[in-house]
């Protein structure tokens, strides 16, 4: 019979539907008979969803200026070039 | 709608970098540098992965004229900076390290009796949605501490999967691990963000 523990291990594979029938099966019949598992699952949805909401995109603008100053001196050395041999 | 839409975009966006324009660049940089350095980090120490990700960027000024568009601008890109970490990674002979052995964070573990049922078991239930969540500046400042305190390794596959949204394949393909390593990762570094969820909405502290 799966216990809490081996459900928390498969928690990530049963929410993303990563689980062959049988093991989502007795996910779902454990649930079913198990409130903290329930809240588990509900709250381990809800830091992943938490994740995608973060602002994983937030930009070390130092970074982007350093890039952006690099790129530009190779695009002017490229265009120099360009005209020189024109 | 959404996907045609976002395509045009993204073939704009190419189009500007094809033809050298600056302005392109930078939108993409801003865009892309986030993902590219999660991909470096995952093989490289700090300083060597932002080093990789500029050294790409100067790169990717020649290579995008041959992208063809078989796969998207974003994996790509992602694709690049992971050949040149990796290349980097083999010139100082280390090894990426990860434990891939056990699927239950340590904490979590031991919140288990020996009859494998919960010892102490989670705490109130999240109401709230992840958009109001977010709204708590407390909350978002403690996630990018505890996302900081990952292992490398999970937390590359983490943004990966979850904040840039690319398919398992693909997350597969760049940090060069199997399906059921990658599984192992995701399951390891959301545990973290659960525990670290359920600590700020009991105690408020992070």
């Amino acid at each position: 019979m799966l216990m809490c523990r081996d459900l928390a291990r498969i928690a990530s594979d049963y929410i993303d539907g990563e689980l062959g029938t049988m093991d989502r099966v007795s996910v779902k019949m454990h649930l079913l008979m198990c409130g903290h598992c329930r809240t588990f699952i509900g709250n381990l949805r809800a830091s992943i969803d938490l994740m995608k909401a973060h602002s994983s995109q937030q930009v070390d603008e130092e970074l982007v200026h350093r890039i952006d100053s690099r790129i530009k001196e190779r695009l002017d050395a490229q265009r120099s070039r360009k005209n020189d041999s024109e | 709608m959404e996907t045609a839409k976002h395509q045009s975009d993204e073939d704009i966006l190419i189009n500007g970098l094809k033809s050298g324009d600056q302005a392109a660049f930078h939108e993409a940089v801003r865009l892309y540098t986030p993902g590219m350095l999660a991909v470096a980090r995952f093989y490289l120490d700090p300083s060597s992965a932002e080093e990789t990700v500029q050294d790409c960027w100067v790169t990717v000024i020649d290579a995008i004229q041959k992208f063809e568009g078989r796969s998207g601008l974003k994996t790509w890109l992602h694709r690049i900076v992971a050949n040149r970490a990796k290349n980097h990674l083999r010139k100082t002979k280390r090894e990426v390290s990860s434990d891939f052995s056990e699927t239950l964070d340590p904490e979590l573990a031991d919140r288990f009796a020996h009859n494998g049922r919960w010892a102490t078991p989670p705490g109130l239930k999240s109401n709230e949605s992840a958009q109001a969540l977010m709204e708590n500046g407390a909350l978002s400042d403690c996630l990018d501490q505890h996302l900081a305190a990952l292992p490398e390794t999970q937390r590359s596959a983490l943004m990966l999967y979850e904040a840039h949204q690319h398919k398992s394949d693909d997350v597969c393909n760049i940090l060069d691990v199997s399906a059921s390593n990658l599984r192992v990762l995701l399951h390891r570094a959301r545990q973290r963000i659960f525990l670290m969820v359920e600590t700020f909405q009991e105690t408020g502290e992070c």
